[in-house]
């Protein structure tokens, strides 16, 4: 019944009453799910999806060596000339700084160099996170609206937001190549539904279980708005029965204790979703209350 | 923790953050941010030697998202032309006397007597605000305000709808209340009274006595300077998804007049056994009337386009019954533009009370109206409409449309003249209408 056609990275299969568009992007499978059966359609959207998480992936992944983040981590202390969308973004991370007073830093991923969360026993010395909390601080970083400056040795991850920008960022472009046709973006279970689909059926999105390594499927029932997932329960350190997530406090280097393994947090855009869950983990033990205080849709796994 | 100090801020803080970020003015909006959308039309309706109307109208729609929607629309009707008293025609002229008391005109022998005086300009506002109120339900409620140069019309109206078995059903349920008044130049006729006729006079000494002994009797008949009265229309509804293709709706509607119902401009005639006028009585109805009625639809989208096909019988306490069957076929000739055929009949009783004219000697009746609109009737429309979407979205349509309408004799005599001329003339329109949507 299905057909399925590959094109130059991307596939796309028709389904009872819609096309599924897939690739691979981010470090992650990639999914359009299309409310239409509209061949040319599916085809033009999958493609636009392609090219732009491509686009977001070479101008903004840290494994990248001649792109615009590379420059600005590696830029010796200088400033480097950035452009709008790159100053929206990270205006957008400066705003999260200051609403989490510090615990939402860009600049904190050069943790990596102590903590490798491969569940091993190998929890870093003290020395050594020690030795890189200088590195740390968003608050040393200065940005304009045309350019950035960094200390020297302090680089920039933009892993936390990226994935769940290019899906907004997707979903943008969707709604507007086909006003009315409901489209759901799925970055690796960072979602964005444009709009409700036409019979106001609901979307039906397996997401993969955190809590059973991927065995099974959490199936969601959505309509609208956005959806994200932060946590992994197979990041992690295990030393002398004790559990260290991959939730690392940028203020202290070490871990959040008592952090839930995943939450999904429902809003209106998959952005804000991916932030409200992120800044709920930093809570550790307080991440339920956090999110109801915030009056979301979530669910917490520990 | 030091995020627990600020709880709510930091969801709508990130909604602001997030805006800032995607350049939409908010997330539900994504889909709706088309702002306000506009029906305009231009509309001409045109009877043969009678009424002619033209009709502007601009509609706007705005979808707040979440299926928050306000519509609103202005219409404004120019009306000129002439239209039937109820009089019968006779073989010699005849002369009236314009309803506002102004005036004097003659029909000539043979002649559907037409009151020449029909011009009138109607300013009609409505809104109209939807949204939903629970989980598979929506609510709606609007005014309407409607205003013409003797007649004003106010109404308020509010619905629910309850959608069940997965949005394949939706019942709804909808109420709405008219408040009318009739202002009519002259005032308000006394039922069955005389028609004073203006004496013609070439004496200049007379004139002034015959203009006030005029007056005196003009004013005889006038009971009140305006009247009104109360509407109230109840609405039970039922639409049924059948299959991919097919989707049906019943209603019930339910309809309470409560007021001044007559029509101050229509007249009657006392005829003679020869058939020849002797006298001209205002008309007078019921001050209830009590309307039940039953439609039936049927949309069924075929692979070139989609049929349309509507059934209604309406019955109520004046006794007139009505059918009628509408359907209108969408015949698509590309993505972009359709051809859709137009075919309406219409067939109904005569009141109890309808009378074409009365004659002399017999008692005079607790109601008559001679109105044609009461009578036994049938109508048909043909029409065709072209419509075409252009490059830019907007939406360009085209109608053309023929009405007839055939009144027939609800089985009354005709005695002496009256079998000479025609008591039941027909009625023949043309309506064209060009619409825009942007």
């Amino acid at each position: 019944m299905s057909t399925k056609s590959t094109q130059h990275g991307y596939t796309i299969e028709r389904k009872s009453d819609h096309f599924c568009g897939r690739f691979f992007a981010m470090g992650s499978p990639c999914e359009l799910l299309i409310d239409s059966i509209d061949e040319q359609l599916a085809h033009h959207l999958t493609s636009l999806a392609y090219d732009e998480s491509k686009r977001i992936e070479q101008k903004f992944s840290r494994y990248k060596a001649d792109n615009l983040l590379h420059q600005i981590n590696h830029a010796a202390g200088l400033e480097v000339a950035i452009d709008d969308e790159t100053h929206r973004l990270l205006k957008f991370a400066d705003t999260c700084y200051h609403l989490s007073d510090g615990m939402f830093d860009l600049s904190s991923g050069v943790l990596r160099k102590a903590w490798q969360f491969d569940g091993s026993d190998r929890v870093p010395s003290a020395d050594t996170v020690n030795q890189l909390l200088p590195l740390i601080g968003w608050s040393k970083v200065k940005l304009s609206t045309k350019h950035i400056q960094l200390p020297i040795g302090m680089e920039l991850d933009l892993g936390g937001i990226g994935k769940e920008y290019a899906v907004d960022s997707v979903a943008k472009q969707c709604t507007q190549e086909a006003a009315g046709v409901s489209v759901v973006v799925n970055f690796g279970g960072d979602i964005q539904v444009t709009q409700a689909r036409v019979n106001e059926q609901y979307w039906h999105i397996g997401i993969e279980s955190i809590t059973d390594d991927g065995a099974a499927a959490k199936l969601l029932k959505i309509k609208s708005g956005g959806l994200a997932t932060s946590g992994d329960s197979r990041r992690f350190l295990l030393k002398n029965g004790k559990r260290y997530s991959h939730i690392l406090n940028p203020l202290t280097g070490y871990p959040i204790e008592d952090a839930p393994r995943s939450v999904t947090v429902v809003a209106s855009h998959c952005i804000q979703a991916g932030l409200l869950a992120t800044l709920a983990l930093l809570q550790g033990p307080a991440a339920e209350s956090f999110l109801q205080s915030q009056n979301v849709q979530f669910w917490c796994y520990r | 923790m030091q995020l627990m100090n600020k709880p709510i801020n930091i969801s709508s803080a990130l909604a602001a953050a997030t805006c800032a970020l995607l350049g939409a003015p908010n997330a539900n909006a994504a889909d709706t941010d088309e702002l306000w959308k506009f029906d305009t039309a231009l509309m001409y309706y045109g009877e043969v030697d009678r009424v002619t109307a033209v009709e502007a109208i601009i509609g706007a729609t705005k979808d707040f998202g979440d299926e928050h929607i306000f519509s609103g629309k202005v219409t404004i009707d120019g009306l000129t032309g002439a239209s039937a008293t109820g009089a019968v025609a006779q073989p010699v002229a005849q002369t009236f006397t314009r309803p506002s008391g102004d005036g004097n005109y003659v029909t000539g022998a043979g002649e559907t007597p037409l009151d020449d005086t029909f011009h009138d300009t109607r300013v009609q506002l409505t809104a109209q605000w939807t949204q939903p109120i629970a989980e598979n339900m929506r609510a709606s409620g609007g005014v309407n305000f409607s205003n013409e140069y003797d007649y004003m019309s106010f109404a308020v109206n509010g619905s629910v709808a309850y959608d069940l078995n997965q949005k394949n059903t939706t019942l709804s349920l909808g109420l709405s209340y008219a408040f009318d008044t009739i202002k009519p130049e002259g005032g308000i006729p006394l039922a069955f009274s005389s028609v004073a006729i203006k004496p013609y006079s070439d004496d200049s000494e007379n004139e002034q006595e015959n203009e006030n002994e005029y007056e005196d009797d003009f004013n005889r008949t006038r009971v009140d300077d305006s009247d009104n009265k109360n509407t109230i229309d109840l609405m039970l509804g039922l639409t049924q998804v059948i299959n991919r293709r097919m989707i049906m709706q019943f209603n019930y509607g339910l309809s309470l007049v409560d007021g001044y119902t007559t029509d101050p401009f229509k007249i009657l005639s006392v005829v003679n056994e020869q058939g020849l006028t002797q006298d001209l009585l205002y008309e007078n109805r019921p001050d209830t009337r009590t309307r039940n009625s039953f439609y039936w639809q049927t949309k069924y989208a075929l692979d070139f386009g989609v049929a349309d096909i509507s059934y209604r019988f309406a019955t109520d306490d004046w006794k007139i019954d009505s059918h009628t069957i509408d359907s209108r076929l969408r015949i698509n000739l590309s993505d972009t533009s359709y051809l859709q055929p137009h075919f309406r009949y219409y067939q109904q009783g005569a009141a109890e009370f309808y009378r074409p004219f009365l004659m002399e000697g017999d008692n005079v009746p607790e109601f008559a109206s001679a109105d044609y609109r009461l009578g036994e009737m049938t109508a048909y429309t043909v029409g065709l409409k072209y419509g075409m979407e252009l490059d830019n979205g907007d939406e360009l349509a085209f109608r053309l449309e023929y009405y007839q309408q055939t009144p027939k004799n609800a089985g009354f005599n005709e005695p002496g003249a009256l079998q000479d001329v025609d008591l039941y003339p027909s009625l023949k329109a043309v309506i064209a209408q060009v619409s825009y949507r942007f």
